[in-house]
């Protein structure tokens, strides 16, 4: 079995500092990791080839730094890593993204057939959860999003088994091979890399394709391919806080003082939720 | 005005406005910017000073002194064609077990703004099976012309026959706009029927509006973390697609009188062959939580995260009619579960009442706060993001406030109609 898992580098989300001059975040010096729900797909992908033999192949599309994202994914148990890396990919939006992602994974199927292509829910930075119904729509392959279980795998059928995420409750679904499938973070955190994992992921040789190698067409990819443009950004006009009562001037004065300025400043939306006749008495 | 060694002028980056979409990268004729450390990165010796950089540049982040010559953003006459035979704002109506979603009715509200200002249309996009009510309160909400896909194949929802559907529906219809409410169905949709139109589909906007003078979408959305908001043009390709979240845009009215036209699709739905659902585990409506519906939140940071406590915060939440719901460590820690998350991960809400317990205020949970109507904050660090914006804070430790607060609350309410907390 030949499972290809779609990773991407995103700014870690939890070191950002806002620029109080500005309101916007200051992006430079950032760390960069690999998007959360990508690790717990890639999880999953080792799982399922320990599980039922095979071979994981993590791809990302980005910049060369990215790498070290590849590497992660190697030490936890991927066999091979690609990093698909063009100045001509630049800029690209998610259907120029699922573009090129799915011409990837062609390829890779040429050599060895994918049944299976796992990506994250989301990503943390862009948060679209575009990208991997993009590519299920393009190679044709059947999307079961919002995975929470993998059930099991039939290989003798050609099926998987999955129970997936909707609103109010889940789906147990059974689809035929070949799947894409995007993963909540509930099925299950990844594991910590082995030392000798790890030594290999730092001499692990990653390959690293251009739009060329994969035959892309290039008006469909970067920039040029990309139907959305960004015309401006900006930063949201910052909420202004109200009065602050303080309990270092006694506990019952800052409560109180509290409920007296919201039962006479906000009468109207507590007369809308507080189920009463809306009179109010005051204290 | 920098120059490199060939005495060319040079583009500078500021770093402190570049948010690193990489727009400029795949501008550049010579490849001369990269991407480091997040932001863009010019080498000065391999730079033409084209300012090609500067004109792409989304951020204002490129400084160039140099007058570069606006070349008007033209398209190819023949395109202009094809895209003037888009016509109309199309919302697509999303049913769960035989009803209508929300936030569909939100967007046909939003959608008559736009056809407004486009002297257009608003046409429904409505698949499913004995749909036919729906189809009439579509006109209610708002919408002139309902296109209707009615098939028992449409049943429960399935990606690829409802993807290939609504694809061949917006191939024939043409509209110039296409909203589909950010449901987890909605996500799952937009993008397959989006690649199947190879158009441009923006996620999750929180604002929409048109551009007068180009006649264009604006579609506006918070992006990395919420913190920086982008407004993100369509040009060249259609429909303009755009998904947006529930609660984000005003619930229209209902009106019974209006007057529209119900246009049966026909269309032969096929049952997809490669899946089969085995079995739908369905939350009991009664215990299910829904935090996105909720007037009043009391919502539980890292900051009250003690469960001896939780009877306490249940107390409060019930005394105003209220849910609990938290941000992300809580979940983390699993302290409760994970439809009660507030923030990006987690549910975006719009209650009438927000009393945020030991939240901080980091940005990935503020984004999913700002559709609430009034804010108060409880926590103990007087600095805390939280207390800088809320519309009212008490600064102390909420193991002493709460106890109060529910003791003021009860004395100045004396008929207080005790519901459970949900």
């Amino acid at each position: 079995m030949h499972i290809v898992v779609c990773v991407k580098q995103v700014p870690d989300t939890t070191q950002v500092k806002i620029d109080p001059a500005t309101n916007t975040l200051v992006r430079a010096g950032v760390e960069s990791i690999c998007n959360p729900y990508d690790l717990v797909a890639v999880e999953a992908a080792v799982k399922m080839t320990e599980k039922y033999g095979g071979t994981v192949s993590v791809i990302t599309m980005g910049i060369p730094a990215a790498e070290a994202q590849l590497r992660e994914c190697l030490s936890l148990g991927a066999h091979q890593a690609i990093l698909i890396s063009d100045r001509a990919l630049a800029g690209a939006d998610t259907l120029a993204t699922s573009y090129t992602l799915a011409s990837a994974v062609s390829k890779l199927n040429e050599s060895d057939p994918v049944q299976i292509v796992l990506c994250g829910k989301q990503a943390i930075d862009g948060d679209t959860a575009q990208t991997g119904p993009g590519i299920a729509t393009r190679l044709g392959f059947t999307q079961l999003t919002y995975v929470s279980n993998i059930v099991g795998i039939d290989i003798t059928k050609q099926t998987i088994t999955v129970r997936r995420e909707i609103e109010n409750g889940s789906q147990i679904v059974e689809a035929k091979l070949p799947v894409m499938l995007t993963v909540e973070l509930e099925l299950g955190a990844p594991r910590y890399a082995s030392l000798p994992n790890l030594i290999k992921a730092v001499k692990h040789e990653i390959k690293i394709w251009g739009s060329k190698e994969l035959g892309c067409a290039v008006d469909l990819i970067g920039l040029k391919g990309s139907p959305t443009s960004v015309k401006t950004i900006f930063a949201p006009p910052p909420r202004k806080g109200g009065p602050v009562f303080d309990t270092s001037d006694g506990n019952d004065k800052a409560v109180n003082g509290f409920l007296d300025t919201i039962f006479q400043k906000e009468a109207a939306i507590l007369s809308q939720i507080l189920n009463t006749d809306g009179k109010v008495k005051h204290a | 005005m920098p120059k490199n060694s060939k005495d060319k002028d040079i583009a500078e980056v500021v770093s402190k406005k570049c948010s690193g979409c990489q727009a400029c990268v795949g501008e550049c004729p010579v490849g001369c910017i990269d991407i480091v450390d997040g932001v863009a990165k010019i080498t000065a010796e391999k730079c033409i000073g084209c300012g090609k950089c500067v004109m792409i540049c989304p951020s204002d982040a490129i400084l160039f002194d140099k007058p570069v010559k606006k070349k008007a953003v033209k398209t190819a006459e023949v395109k202009e064609s094809a895209i003037a035979q888009y016509q109309g704002v199309a919302v697509f109506i999303e049913v769960k077990e035989g009803v209508a979603a929300d936030v569909s009715w939100e967007l046909v509200g939003k959608g008559r703004e736009l056809a407004h200002k486009l002297n257009t249309k608003v046409m429904g996009f409505l698949v499913g099976h004995n749909v036919k009510k729906i189809a009439s309160a579509a006109i209610s909400y708002g919408c002139d012309s309902v296109y209707v896909m009615d098939n028992p194949a449409f049943e429960v929802y399935v990606s690829r026959v409802y993807g290939t559907a609504l694809t061949e529906l917006c191939k024939q219809v043409k509209p110039e706009i296409f909203l589909i409410g950010a449901s987890p169905l909605g996500r799952d949709l937009s993008s397959v029927i989006a690649t199947k139109l190879q158009t441009g589909l923006t996620a999750d906007c929180t604002g929409l509006d048109i551009d007068t003078q180009e006649k264009l979408l604006m579609m506006t959305r918070p992006t990395f973390g919420g913190n920086i908001m982008a407004t993100i043009y369509c040009r060249n390709h259609r429909p303009q697609m755009s998904t947006v979240r529930p609660k984000v845009f005003k619930m229209p009215k209902s009106d019974s009188t209006r007057a529209g036209e119900i246009v049966p699709f026909n269309y032969e739905a096929q049952a997809d062959p490669l899946i089969k659902i085995l079995e739908t585990i369905k939350i009991d409506a009664a215990n299910a939580i829904d935090i996105t519906h909720a007037e009043v939140l009391v919502v539980l940071g890292k900051g009250a995260s003690e469960s001896k406590h939780f009877p306490m915060f249940e107390e409060l939440a019930s005394l105003l009619g209220g849910s609990i719901a938290c941000s992300r460590p809580l979940v983390e820690a699993g302290l409760l579960p994970y439809v009660r998350q507030v923030g990006q991960t987690g549910k975006t809400v719009a209650p009438k009442l927000y009393i945020g317990i030991g939240v901080s205020g980091a940005v990935q949970h503020m984004v999913g706060i700002n559709g609430s109507e009034k804010v108060i904050a409880i926590n103990n660090d007087k600095n805390a993001q939280m207390v800088q914006v809320a519309d009212y804070s008490i600064v102390g430790d909420y193991a002493v406030i709460i106890p109060e607060l529910i003791k003021g609350l009860k004395a100045r309410v004396p008929n207080f109609l005790i519901q459970g907390a949900k």
